[in-house]
């Protein structure tokens, strides 16, 4: 019959109003970003790393730049960890290649600056700052994380 | 029927203060002013609900949430823009047919302000009780087609002209299937005026014996509204805003001051003549007596909300017609389709007064 199309598609459009809007309202309420998302800077836990630094080797634009001490054990200490996201192309090779897993993003991924300079942070300094030390359980990242 | 309503109470006390003063004949001119701005408030007060309300209609109908920044649940957002509108410059092309140009928004507002004159709000609430209500508001409708015409031919450009031109063959083409929609009604009652077209649905309302009439009346009015799906005026896809091209600021916002009056003066009538105006739903038994508390305001402002609500429904629902659609359905579909309803209609009638030996 003619015209049932209209009253058809006016029955879905009665629906869409009173169904819940998909607005991400983001200034108010933080998108859920997923557990694949890359972006912000490095959140550290500064206990749980042995600076190592394949996180420096690895990174291919030398975004991060650390530095350690030996202490009287001959054991390696972390003394700075900047890491420069102006430069990071959030490839996450260095949280993928950590051994111990210190380093994860923090998904702040809306910050700016004036200048270049405000764009490189110190991890350490940050997560002092922050308590990203506090030991949390969380779920490791799932499987077909690796590359 | 409650015989004192607010209406009739502000009246009684404003004539009652007014007679000793200023004697009979000047009370009276003195309560058709008051009415008058009341009409004016009801105008102003419309277009600022409906602004708002069309947006959030076009939010919630597209999974959105509409305007929800100016103010709690974005109530304020009207203010926002009529002060945006206010605050822009008067800007008047080069090109433009001043006088024509610059009355048109002016005059496009005349009709649909008059057209409030002949509505019923509330039991013995008309602004002016008309004995040939319904056909006073035809004539004035049918005159908002020249405005448009006026701010085509002003603008002085081609799109705004095309526009002009749609307007005028699509108004004329819907207002006669919009009248003898009307007729139907009008045959059914045996009156022009709108208070005894009202008092004639106490019993039933027209929707349920005009069932047809009432289609046709609201696919007729959305298109004498230029409302999508037969804003084929404007049209924003093809001829950029059709009349309004050329327009800005205030005098843009007139044309949508009358836009929205208009959207509101066809929804009134719709339910004056088929839903029952301000009369309480019919029911029998305990229930219709409850119901008959409401005042009949709050019943007509409910019934015309409704369908206003059903106008932006169809809006933010069906894809724009093309020209030749939009012709060709005005006038092999509805123009037949209205004439069959009234042969119907006087059938039926004819055989009712048979029935009842009349």
């Amino acid at each position: 019959m003619q015209g049932i199309g209209l009253l058809k598609g006016m029955f879905v459009t009665i629906q869409e109003f009173f169904r819940k809007p998909v607005t991400e309202e983001y200034p108010d309420v933080m998108p859920d970003l997923g557990d694949r998302f890359r972006g912000g800077t490095i959140k550290l836990k500064t206990s749980k790393c042995i600076s190592c630094g394949i996180c420096m080797n690895s990174c291919p634009n030398g975004s991060i730049k650390l530095t350690s001490v030996r202490d009287e054990n001959n054991k390696r200490h972390l003394s700075t960890y900047v890491h420069d996201s102006g430069l990071c192309l959030y490839c996450n090779l260095c949280i993928e290649s950590c051994p111990v897993k210190c380093i994860d993003w923090t998904n702040e991924f809306a910050f700016s600056g004036y200048s270049r300079e405000d764009l490189i942070f110190d991890c350490i300094d940050l997560a002092k700052k922050r308590g990203y030390d506090v030991p949390e359980v969380k779920a490791t990242p799932e499987a077909g994380e690796k590359g | 029927m409650n015989d004192s309503n607010i209406f009739m109470l502000i009246s009684s006390f404003l004539r009652s203060l007014l007679s000793p003063l200023l004697g009979n004949d000047a009370t009276d001119l003195s309560i058709y002013v008051v009415g008058l701005v009341g009409v004016i408030i009801v105008v102003f007060t419309n277009a600022v609900i409906l602004v708002l309300m069309e947006r959030k209609v076009a939010g919630f109908m597209q999974s959105r949430l509409g305007p929800n920044r100016v103010g709690p649940w974005g109530i304020l957002q009207t203010v926002a823009d009529t002060l945006k509108l206010l605050s822009k410059e008067d800007y008047q092309p080069r090109e433009v047919d001043k006088w024509v140009w610059a009355l048109a928004p002016a005059l496009l507002f005349i009709p649909a302000l008059g057209a409030y004159a002949v509505i019923p709000f509330d039991n013995q609430a008309v602004p002016v009780d008309l004995n040939i209500g319904i056909f006073y508001f035809i004539a004035l409708s049918s005159l908002s087609t020249l405005p448009f015409l006026m701010a085509g031919w002003g603008s002085n450009n081609k799109y705004s002209m095309l526009g002009g031109m749609r307007a005028v063959a699509q108004m004329i083409s819907y207002e006669i299937p919009l009248i003898f929609s009307i007729l139907g009604v009008i045959m059914l009652v045996g009156s022009l005026q709108m208070s005894s077209i009202v008092e004639a649905q106490s019993k039933v309302w027209f929707v349920l014996l005009q069932p047809v009439a009432f289609v046709i009346y609201v696919i007729a009015a959305t298109a004498e509204t230029n409302r999508t799906p037969f804003d084929l005026v404007e049209c924003e896809g093809e001829i950029v805003a059709g009349p309004f091209t050329e327009y800005s600021g205030m005098r843009w916002s007139m044309f949508f001051l009358a836009e929205y009056a208009n959207l509101f003066a066809v929804s009134a009538i719709a339910t004056t003549l088929f839903l029952g105006g301000w009369q309480p739903l019919p029911l029998p038994g305990a229930l219709g007596d409850i119901l008959q508390f409401i005042p009949g305001w709050i019943w007509f402002a409910a019934k015309t909300y409704f369908m206003i609500f059903v106008f932006m429904w169809f809006r933010w629902t069906f894809p724009r017609f093309r020209m030749d659609q939009l012709m060709s359905f005005g006038w092999k579909v509805l123009l037949p389709l209205s004439l069959a309803n009234i042969l119907i209609t006087g059938v039926g009638i004819y055989f009712y007064r048979v029935m009842i030996g009349g």
